[in-house]
């Protein structure tokens, strides 16, 4: 997760090198360390500096790291010839390389002859099974042609033998949510929770689905959740904060007419409506109605 | 060759200056027989106040020192080279994939659901197909099974070659150049039960066991290096041979049984 500096300074140096102000391997190397994608910036400033022969030879053996970006990146951008020219180059200087063929099957796969880089994947496999970059390629691979079945058949055997790969239960919740199937996409958020469990992203996360699913228990353990998050972000989460009004008022919906014995006090709600009408007080006043409208019709009627 | 040389001369110094020494208390403890108390304290400073040249540490401990780092590196070196690529065992892999996941849930039981927690210590600990579960008296005793593996225990025999031939000749290098003087004085008292170990090269029994040869300045760096050595490797280095030697006295480690 990239932390707020990390963030400020990521922007600071952009702003930079747009400008013409130098700095431009800094912030390649910045964009290395945060795994952010920025490939237009990349391609561009990796591409000045690698075609510029003086700047080239100035960065020794860090010359092979940097072919090695602007190639993903020039891919993501589909400029396959700057791609295919710097993955020559590197399969040149390392002949007998598994990155450089990894890159090669992610050309295989940006040119769209699908048959080829799964074959060149499994070849990759065979030699090692348990290349963990390889068997994530296979899934984006597949989820690129649209199969997502097999993406997730790929993700789940991956899954079975690598179960500590946090990346992978992430990748595999997005897509269990994008079809919809929200109980497979919760146990995925339990095991992210598990691993990291003071990333409120997650909790947020966990909280929409268990919200999606419905029904009184989820909705209880959904507030419970969006509690946590506000909890972990210091209150600064408005999704959270909204999370804990919208649950509220449904939980106060489903349980109408039963007893309210076990009815979780209104505190919760009153205090995440204040924190929001704070907030948008401070940011956008011209909205400030509209959510005081939304609230209302959001409000329990005991 | 030179500072041998001057080993040499030190040698020679401080064996005059020990007998001087030495002549000297015993001269003074004949002469004045009658006030032995303040004079035994007195002799007692005198006796035990040996001036070390400043040679010793300029010749003697900084390149035994620094000897000592070089050698750690260059093992470091070594065993990197010497590494086989290992094609990791599928059993193993998953194995430790699956306690690191079990790891997270024992940590962060607390932030899932109940129904989700037991639903997994159940997926971990089941009778049938639980994934951690051992049943009693089958778990594989560690050490029976490295040395079962070749591949393993071709592993630990370079491992362990690795450590004991730099030590070995490290420890012959020590005795040979730099025994039989002082070398460093320790800075609090010990018994007298230390004088064999600490004081080999040195003669004289009447010397403070305070003031040590250079064999245990030698053994002071082995282990003391250890720190030093984990900054300038980083974490994982194959110098780390007091951790080796635990290692190899801490087997018949077996799971199922409790307490361990």
């Amino acid at each position: 997760m990239v932390t707020k500096s990390e963030e400020d300074q990521l922007n600071r140096l952009e702003a930079q090198v747009d400008n013409a102000g130098g700095g431009a391997w800094e912030y390649l190397c910045l964009v290395r360390k945060l795994k952010v994608r920025r490939p237009d910036k990349v391609l561009k400033h990796g591409l000045a500096i690698l075609n510029d022969s003086k700047k080239r030879s100035a960065l020794g053996t860090e010359e092979w790291t940097l072919c090695e970006q602007v190639a993903v990146a020039a891919m993501d951008c589909q400029s396959l010839d700057v791609a295919k020219d710097c993955i020559k180059v590197l399969r040149k200087r390392f002949p007998d390389s598994k990155r450089v063929g990894k890159l090669e099957g992610m050309l295989l796969e940006a040119k769209g002859l699908w048959a080829e880089a799964e074959k060149a994947y499994s070849s990759f496999l065979e030699d090692n099974p348990f290349d963990q970059v390889i068997h994530k390629r296979r899934v984006a691979l597949a989820k690129a042609q649209g199969n997502i079945t097999t993406a997730i058949e790929c993700l789940n055997k991956y899954l079975d033998t690598f179960m500590a790969d946090h990346d992978a239960w992430r990748e595999l919740a997005e897509i269990y949510i994008s079809l919809q199937m929200y109980k497979q996409a919760a146990f995925c958020y339990e095991e992210l929770i598990l691993s990291q469990p003071t990333n409120p992203l997650h909790h947020l996360a966990y909280a929409d689905v268990l919200y999606t699913i419905g029904g009184l228990e989820n909705l209880q353990a959904a507030k419970k959740y969006y509690a946590s998050t506000i909890n972990l972000t210091g209150g600064k989460n408005r999704r959270a904060l909204f999370g804990v009004c919208l649950c509220t008022s449904a939980i106060g919906q489903l349980s109408k007419g039963r007893n309210k014995e076990d009815k979780d006090s209104p505190e919760l709600q009153l205090l995440a409506v204040a924190a929001l009408e704070k907030d948008y007080k401070q940011r956008a006043p011209g909205k400030l109605p509209l959510l005081t409208s939304a609230l209302k019709s959001l409000r329990v009627s005991s | 060759m030179d500072k041998f040389r001057d080993c040499g001369d030190i040698k020679k110094d401080l064996r005059y200056l020990y007998t001087v020494q030495f002549w000297v208390f015993l001269v003074s403890r004949n002469a004045n027989r009658g006030e032995r108390k303040s004079r035994e304290r007195e002799r007692g400073a005198m006796a035990e106040d040996l001036v070390l040249d400043t040679a010793i540490r300029d010749w003697v401990l900084i390149p035994l020192s620094v000897v000592m780092v070089l050698i750690g590196v260059l093992r470091y070196f070594v065993s990197k080279l010497m590494r086989s690529a290992q094609i990791p065992d599928a059993k193993l892999v998953k194995e430790g994939q699956v306690i690191v996941r079990a790891r997270n849930l024992r940590a962060a039981a607390n932030f899932i659901p109940p129904k989700s927690f037991r639903a997994r210590r159940l997926y971990y600990s089941n009778e049938e197909n639980g994934l951690l579960y051992v049943p009693k008296g089958q778990a594989p005793n560690a050490q029976a099974q490295m040395f079962s593996d070749p591949n393993m225990a071709m592993d630990m025999m370079k491992k362990n070659l690795s450590m004991i031939i730099p030590q070995t000749l490290t420890f012959a290098w020590v005795n040979f150049f730099f025994s039989g003087f002082v070398a460093a004085k320790i800075p609090f008292p010990l018994t007298q039960r230390f004088r064999a170990m600490l004081q080999n090269g040195i003669d004289l029994s009447t010397v403070d066991v305070s003031y040590v040869s250079s064999r245990s300045w030698y053994f002071l760096n082995l282990f003391g290096l250890r720190g030093l050595f984990s900054i300038i490797l980083g974490e994982e280095n194959a110098t780390d041979d007091t951790q080796r030697m635990m290692q190899m006295t801490g087997f018949g480690f077996d799971p199922t049984k409790p307490g361990c």
